[in-house]
């Protein structure tokens, strides 16, 4: 038999990197493959966050991490929906809670039956079916499984510190016994399209089999390979700087992060236990970073102290995330702005990806191919559903948010706004992260009214569909009632098994 | 809403046309169904292999399973026996289900099953197939749900009557409101502006109007290709049969559970017992071999005495290049061709009809959603059309010009990407629509002579005690599962054995 891999090399910096290393380890680990992790200076100040969805838990469940001393650790706070503030003119703010069922009641989803409801006079809005959307408004935590009779279930994320979380991974990766080298690069051998091995301007020199690119924006092993490109969707996303910073921690903590536009960009408020993390992001075009620095504390309105930090974005994809015996994951593979919540879930996704497709062989490793196409598929989609939020923006007469408005867009991005405008219904490609109800909530939240509904729901008379939503109505509300309070949730967290956290 | 379709006309009757016909009429209620159908224009109607989901298409219509089974005259089917296909004299299977069980790995037991091939265990991997075993032992039984952790559930298809099962479902739609009327359409008529059909003339004069038309009118596509000129896409470079001789003979005295599909010198021959008898066929390529050659090679080779003399059809390999154009979807052959090799004709026609279902369209019919309808049946029509093409490709035979065409013949790169893959790791790595699964390809590449060279690695990070240990317990428990079936035909004979007189082939 041909032979097998046997020694990885995940070479990156912060939490991508340590996931990675961890999560290799934790599942190949045990088939004799053995994991080095070569640790790059970090990128993060100190006021960044990680800002995240609830697909971090399921990470964390797999890579056994105590979820509590995790939040401990990393000043987490749990995160029911994200809140949009005017993203148009003179409309009320929007949900996107991460509710487990796509809000199925009966045969078509629940949505069908809100439109339906609505046009006949219904006053409760499609956010009040939303188990997450109503605690993260009453600022509580929706801990699941919550009822299993009425199926209505949500999730919710988090927000980290991001330097202290890194900091916990990396401690963990080291108890866990992964070697750790830190340094810089100073060479990297290839042969075609293969990396034969690296070294760092320590001296250190470090061979495997599989090489994980986990630099970020950096891409410091892909862009060596020839065959690499970074395909740019600057053209579809204006904003090309992040700014971080701090204001001090709310009394009582909301249940959800803020993203609040403005004439530029947008701002991101992101309750820690600790402090407050703001992340500004706008376009350079439109605004200079000293600008934007001098207006935080008033666009934000919060007073924000210590440290602001700006960094570069670039958002676009490598064409070939694994090249040779090279695998990009996270931003190294998909750079995206953080809006919808994503960093680590880019990463993570790379990541299982990466586990599932593990190359049976130490040689041609065909698996390149399948994580490309998945690759593309997952990051292109995730791309879409954040160009939505600028597509459907109503800031009018501003030059930022019309030309969001005018810019590219995938067909499938298009096609998606015109079948939901038509009938409200979510056409879902393979591998979306985001549920049919993120999605829905994002395009009523976004102003878009649909003229129609699914014909089918015409079959369903009155009386019945009235009795449905109301219930569903009572449901929703009656447990949302009983879900503990962010701070509630945040002080158990010494006992976390006592508030059903498993 | 104004906006609702309330009258759709199917074109043509016959399995697909009666199909749509019952489950327009089961789950589109409050709409007029008008079935048109000609008894002048036969129907290509043999003996009909099925692979599993047409469970949940009789779970759509509400269909008893037993009376089903008793009314088409059909047995039970638990995969194929390919007989030939690698080299003259082997034979393998392909099994429907799962194999061995859910480990709880997150790695499939194939690769388990891989790794212990490697380290010199039996090469047989249906061992681990409850499917197989009983098909091997011509048992048959509905196996209760499975707990979880435990083993999976046993799958299983029919083999039928395909005239009896569009009797059947015409019975079943005209007791439901579905109004079949008998003549010939003779003419189209369209809305000037839109190019909507908006009636079908009939050879009586009187005409039938619709605000939607389902085309089932075969491979003519009479409102599909002749009135919207939709194109078909011509797969015979890859798939060359373009004729079947069908033959059907005397009942086996023990129906098999499955049925064989046998390699011959230009095409292959099936085989599939049904309770009143056994249909028979042979799918060939004219241009390797005669059609006299081939009604001598058939009745050379039936194992019962032939019931009438073979006939012809004929056929090209390929897909309707727009399966929705307009107000109008085409099902089944105007949609588009692949041999029956792996069943899947009726399955193609319920997969057209369960996503129309799920697009179901206000009477303008949403180009978006006419798009997406037509992306995903190509899909459709693409992913079996690999797994069938590579039937051929992958072989040891060169005995005859026809198998040396096919092993020779380029194939999609769609298809050659799996191959690659499967040499690499055993598995093919389906996208999420494709029919066929991991354990379908492994059964039909491993049977067909390629066995790969690696496997997950994941699968390496069990414990050889531990995984011999598991190995042995799912196998035992396939046994004692498989003893405690009865025979297939004391299966059909106590709960759905068809009454003697409606044995009429």
């Amino acid at each position: 038999m041909t032979r097998r891999v046997e020694a990885v090399a995940v070479v990156g910096r912060d939490a991508p990197l340590w996931l990675a290393a961890a999560a290799i380890q934790r599942s190949l680990g045990p088939a004799g493959v053995r994991v080095q992790a070569v640790e790059l200076p970090s990128w993060l100040a100190s006021a960044d966050c990680y800002s995240t969805l609830p697909s971090l838990a399921s990470m964390h469940r797999l890579l056994g991490v105590d979820e509590a001393k995790m939040l401990r650790a990393a000043s987490g706070v749990p995160v029911a929906a994200q809140r949009f503030s005017n993203w148009a003119k003179g409309a009320p703010p929007y949900l996107i809670a991460y509710d487990d069922q796509a809000g199925e009641a009966g045969d078509l989803p629940f949505v069908q039956y809100w439109l339906k409801g609505h046009r006949e006079g219904l006053r409760a809005g499609i956010e009040d079916f939303s188990l997450g959307c109503v605690c993260a408004r009453a600022g509580r935590v929706p801990l699941g499984p919550a009822d299993t009779e009425a199926k209505i279930s949500a999730s919710y994320g988090y927000n980290l510190d991001a330097r202290d979380y890194a900091e916990a991974l990396k401690q963990l990766v080291t108890n866990r016994g992964i070697e750790i080298l830190s340094g810089r690069i100073a060479d990297v051998k290839l042969d075609g399209e293969r990396v034969i091995g690296i070294e760092l301007e320590g001296g250190e020199r470090v061979e495997a089999d599989l090489f994980v690119d986990a630099s970020g924006a950096e891409r410091v092993l892909m862009m060596r390979l020839p065959g690499a490109e970074f395909h740019s969707w600057r053209d579809r996303f204006s904003c090309d700087r992040v700014l971080t910073a701090s204001a001090t921690q709310f009394k009582s903590l909301p249940a959800f992060t803020q993203i609040s536009a403005f004439r530029g960009g947008w701002i991101g408020i992101h309750p820690l236990q600790d402090r407050t993390a703001i992340t500004a992001v706008y376009s350079s075009d439109g605004i200079s970073d000293q600008t934007m620095i001098a207006q935080l504390s008033v666009l934000a309105r919060l007073p924000v102290s210590g440290e602001a930090v700006v960094s570069e974005l670039k958002p676009g994809l490598l064409d070939r995330a694994w090249i040779g015996n090279c695998v990009a994951i996270g931003e190294a593979a998909v750079a995206m702005e953080p809006l919808a919540a994503i960093p680590l879930h880019l990463a993570q996704g790379c990541i299982s990806h990466l586990v599932t497709l593990f190359p049976a062989t130490a040689e041609e490793m065909p698996e390149a191919m399948p994580y490309n196409d998945v690759i593309r598929a997952f990051a292109s989609n995730i791309a879409d559903f954040t160009q939505a939020h600028y597509l459907l923006n109503g800031r009018f007469d501003e030059p930022f948010w019309e030309q969001s408005r005018e810019a590219p867009a995938t067909g499938t991005l298009r096609g998606k706004i015109d079948l939901f405008s038509a009938r409200g219904e979510v056409s879902l490609r393979d591998n979306e992260t985001f549920s049919e109800q993120n999605w829905t909530l994002l395009f009523l939240g976004g102003g878009i009214e649909p003229d129609g509904f699914d014909p089918r729901i015409d079959l369903l008379a009155d009386q019945p569909l009235i009795e449905l939503v109301q219930q569903r109505l009572r449901a929703v509300a009656e447990l949302a009632k009983n879900m503990p309070s962010v701070d509630q949730f945040v002080g158990a967290l010494g006992q976390l098994q006592a508030v059903g956290v498993s | 809403m104004e906006s609702n379709i309330r009258d759709i006309v199917i074109v043509g009757g016959g399995t697909a046309g009666w199909m749509a016909a019952g489950a327009l009429a089961k789950n589109a209620p409050g709409r007029r169904i008008t079935l048109i159908e000609s008894e002048e224009i036969g129907t290509v109607g043999v003996g009909e292999s099925t692979i599993p989901p047409i469970i949940l298409f009789n779970q759509l219509l509400g269909i008893d399973e037993d009376e089903f089974v008793r009314e088409t005259n059909a047995t039970f089917k638990l995969g194929i026996e390919f007989v030939d296909w690698r080299r003259l004299g082997h034979k393998y299977f392909h099994n429907f289900g799962m194999l061995g069980a859910d480990l709880h790995t997150g790695v499939p037991f194939l690769h388990y099953w891989m790794r212990s091939l490697k380290s010199g265990g039996d090469p047989d991997q249906l061992r681990f197939s409850s499917e197989t075993e009983a098909a091997r032992r011509g048992k048959f039984g509905r196996v209760q749900r499975a707990p979880p952790g435990a083993q999976p559930n046993m799958h299983y298809a029919f083999q039928f009557d395909a005239s009896t099962y569009a009797a059947y479902l015409r019975r079943y739609s005209e007791r439901r409101g579905v109004v079949r009327k008998e003549g010939k359409v003779v003419n189209v008529r369209q809305n000037a502006e839109t190019g909507f059909i908006e009636a079908v003339e009939m050879q009586d004069g009187s005409s039938v109007r619709g605000d939607f038309f389902i085309d089932c009118s075969g491979f003519r596509g009479l409102l599909i290709e002749q009135v919207y000129q939709a194109g078909f896409e011509d797969w015979s470079h890859w798939l060359p049969n373009d004729r079947a001789a069908a033959v059907p003979a005397e009942r086996m005295a023990e129906p098999s559970p499955f049925t064989v599909a046998r390699a011959r010198e230009a095409g292959w021959q099936w085989r599939i017992p049904l309770q009143h008898r056994t249909g028979n066929g042979y799918v060939y390529s004219s241009s390797h071999i005669s059609d006299d050659e081939v009604a001598t090679a058939l009745l050379g080779t039936l194992e019962g005495k032939a019931l009438a003399d073979p006939k012809v059809l004929r056929f090209k390999a390929g897909r309707r290049r727009k399966s929705w154009v307009k107000n109008c979807i085409a099902l089944g052959l105007s949609s588009g061709f692949l041999e029956p090799l792996e069943s899947t004709s009726i399955h193609l026609v319920q997969a057209g009809i369960t996503k129309f279902l799920d697009f179901f369209p206000h009477r303008e019919c949403d180009p978006i959603l006419i798009d997406r309808y037509n992306e995903e049946m190509a899909f459709q029509y693409e992913t079996v059309r690999d797994f069938i093409i590579a039937h051929y490709k992958v072989t040891e035979r060169e005995d005859t010009e026809f198998w040396r065409y096919c092993r020779h013949m380029s194939i999609p790169d769609s298809l050659s990407d799996k191959l690659t893959l499967f040499r690499e790791r055993s598995e093919v790595k389906p996208y999420p629509g494709d029919l066929f699964g991991d354990i379908s390809w492994f059964a039909i590449l491993y049977g067909q002579g390629l066995t790969p060279e690696g496997y997950h690695p994941l699968a390496d990070a069990m414990s050889d005690d531990d995984l011999q240990l598991r190995l042995a317990g799912i196998r035992k428990a396939i046994m004692e599962r498989v003893e405690a079936l009865p025979a297939h035909s004391e299966f059909i004979r106590r709960c759905c054995a068809a009454q003697p007189v409606t044995t009429a082939a």
